[in-house]
């Protein structure tokens, strides 16, 4: 299958005080036709900074370097304009929160056929139409009296939905969602998941998804890519990472996940410590601070991003011995 | 909607009544008695009693606050103690000419304003944002009569271009279009650039806000252009504190145009105003007074008509 976009090595830096730092560091990833990439990390690891650089929303002040190859072009390198017609158009983002995200002074309906009155040129009557469908296959009812209606008399989950209409009416080639559910309450959560799945599938998009919950990866992701402190940590397909984990970083999250089946007494094994202010890095290794498999070597020196097998990819020095072994 | 503009009327009766008062009692407490003034050179005690006979100035105070607040009610002003015309036919006079230099006036400063204040508010701390605060500031901080008696320097005499007071160049002998629209630009620039200083701030500040909002970051996102993300996206969410401002500063205009209008000499309600406190003419105070009580609060109520057209969660 065709790669939609392949992101190489980009990194993000932005200054405090006069002096810049990374809050992104050499990261690469690929999404296929299709497909459902799963960005997994704790909150400032850098996962809504890696997407708002794809798509060139972050402040004036960062720095981006690396590529973001689109369909055989850098994103990065396009002019203004034509990183316009990309957004929205091409790819297209969702929130994480539904209840701000809607411009609440203007109507349902205006909103979602905006982004179709800025891609494409159609008549009032045909967008009318679009996007009446559209609320339709999001699965609100009444999409007549919706459109007509403003967000503050909509749900979360139903301000989700028209969000998710906005981004995929231009039947765009990535959909990227940025923590889409995490607003949400629980039953919500399973029926925007499905819908995304839905839609996605429907449409052939694939799907950047943005998440902490190790559970919606599970539910809906072909590959996972697990990020800490600003860079990519593991990387491999659903069932490498959860069946298969290699990086300590990675173990450490899955086992922090709360079972239904296991004893009482036994306690969750959190992560110790805290993820690393981006102007006190470590030197080596960034998850150094609180490996427990932690060595010399990991303090002073940053291992490589190495291939362990069938595209399974793993940063840290233990993964980099087995390979060699192999 | 009819509903809630017909009981703010009603809740604005007693408003209008306390102004009544109010500036009755003020008005009386002030020293100096219009008698004195009128009679000037001619006075006597003699004449006095008499004149105050006339003018009804001899009875006790609070039977002359019920007749005149009786009047009033039957929308009857009274009468000029020094041009012999009624209080309303004098206000009726200078109206038009104070509405023409204010309407122009709000309307260029706000539209300016919301313009200024937007671009300042995207371009946040750059050389532009910084210089344009600076010369705000400094019409903000300047007294508007100081302001007007500059712009006559620099526009009328240093620069002979502009008339400098008036309404029309007695001189001609058929002025025209021209020569009115000529009269009226330095007032109106005089209250343009202290209008426009104070609100641009507000702009400002309340755009800046805005583009900070997620559904900015969505706009962008399905690509918009800027321009439109600005004056379509956060115009409409930002503009609210300034139809407020709008509400209020439509009395404090209509009165307070009265430096301009003094140091023009602009036959308006400001120097109408102005010369009936000069000569205690309290008939024409207390008439203008009032009718700037009643602007309060129809300007307070168009602003809260606005705000509905402009925010849909706002219903009455």
């Amino acid at each position: 299958m065709a790669e939609v976009i392949r992101v190489d090595s980009i990194g993000v830096e932005f200054s405090i005080n006069q002096h810049y730092f990374h809050a992104v560091d050499d990261v690469s990833f690929h999404i296929h036709e299709g497909e459902t990439l799963g960005l997994v990390g704790e909150s400032g690891s850098g996962k809504s900074v890696t997407s708002l650089a794809i798509v060139r929303l972050l402040a004036k002040s960062a720095r981006v370097t690396g590529t973001v190859m689109y369909k055989g072009r850098n994103l990065l390198d396009m002019t203004v304009q034509e990183m316009r017609q990309i957004r929205g158009g091409e790819i297209s983002m969702i929130f994480q929160e539904p209840m701000t995200s809607l411009n609440p002074v203007y109507k349902i309906g205006a909103q979602i056929s905006e982004t179709l009155h800025l891609h494409q040129r159609l008549s009032k009557r045909e967008a009318h139409d679009q996007v009446l469908g559209m609320l339709k296959k999001v699965g609100i009812a009444r999409p007549e009296e919706i459109m007509n209606g403003y967000p503050y008399q909509l749900s979360g989950g139903m301000r989700q939905r028209v969000m998710i209409a906005i981004a995929m009416i231009c039947n765009p080639s990535l959909l990227i969602a940025d923590e889409p559910t995490t607003a949400l309450d629980v039953t919500i959560q399973a029926q925007i998941l499905r819908l995304m799945k839905e839609l996605s599938r429907d449409y052939g998009t694939s799907v950047l998804l943005i998440t902490h919950d190790l559970g919606v990866v599970a539910e809906m992701c072909d590959r996972v890519a697990v990020m800490y402190a600003g860079q990519i940590v593991e990387q491999g397909t659903v069932d490498d990472i959860f069946f298969a984990t290699h990086h300590p970083y990675t173990q450490g999250l899955l086992k922090a996940i709360p079972k239904i089946d296991v004893k009482i007494k036994e306690r969750l094994q959190p992560i110790d410590g805290n993820v690393p202010a981006i102007t006190r890095m470590p030197k080596g290794c960034r998850f150094s601070s609180r490996c427990p498999y932690v060595m010399e070597r990991c303090r002073s020196e940053a291992p490589a991003f190495v291939d362990i097998g069938e595209r399974h990819y793993s940063r840290c020095w233990l993964s980099a011995a087995e390979g060699l072994e192999k | 909607m009819i509903k809630y503009i017909i009981r703010r009327i009603l809740q604005s009766i007693p408003t209008v009544f306390g102004v009544t008062l109010l500036s009755f009692l003020l008005i009386h407490m002030v020293p100096g008695s219009p008698v004195r003034i009128l009679l000037g050179n001619h006075y006597t005690p003699l004449r006095a009693a008499e004149l105050s006979k006339t003018l009804g100035l001899n009875k006790p105070l609070w039977e002359q606050y019920l007749i005149w607040l009786g009047n009033i009610v039957r929308g009857n002003f009274g009468f000029s103690y020094t041009y012999d015309k009624s209080v309303v036919s004098l206000m009726f006079q200078a109206l038009p000419h104070t509405i023409v230099i204010v309407v122009v006036a709000v309307m260029l400063a706000h539209v300016f304003a919301v313009f200024l204040g937007s671009v300042q508010a995207y371009f946040e701390n750059t050389k532009f944002d910084q210089i344009a605060t600076v010369i705000n500031y400094f019409f903000y901080s300047m007294p508007t009569f100081w302001l007007a008696v500059l712009l006559v320097i620099f526009f009328s005499i240093d620069l002979p271009w502009l008339p400098s007071g008036g309404i029309v160049n007695t001189q001609l002998s058929n002025p025209g279009f021209g020569d009115w629209i000529s009269h009226l630009i330095l007032p109106v620039g005089a209250l343009f650039l202290v209008s426009v200083a104070g609100w641009a701030r507000y702009m400002r500040s309340s755009m800046r806000e805005a583009l900070l909002q997620d559904y900015v970051r969505t706009a962008r996102m399905k690509g918009a252009h800027e321009f439109r993300v600005i004056f379509v996206h956060a115009l409409r969410n930002s503009i609210l504190p300034l139809i407020t401002l709008f509400g209020l500063s439509l009395p404090s205009l209509l009165s307070g145009a009265l430096f301009v209008e003094e140091v023009f000499n602009y036959p308006g309600m400001g120097l109408l105003y102005w010369d009936a406190v000069n000569s205690r003419d309290y008939p024409i105070i207390m008439g203008i007074t009032v009718f700037i009580g009643l602007v309060t609060v129809l300007g307070n109520l168009i602003a809260d008509i606005l705000y509905s057209l402009v925010d849909p969660r706002i219903q009455y």
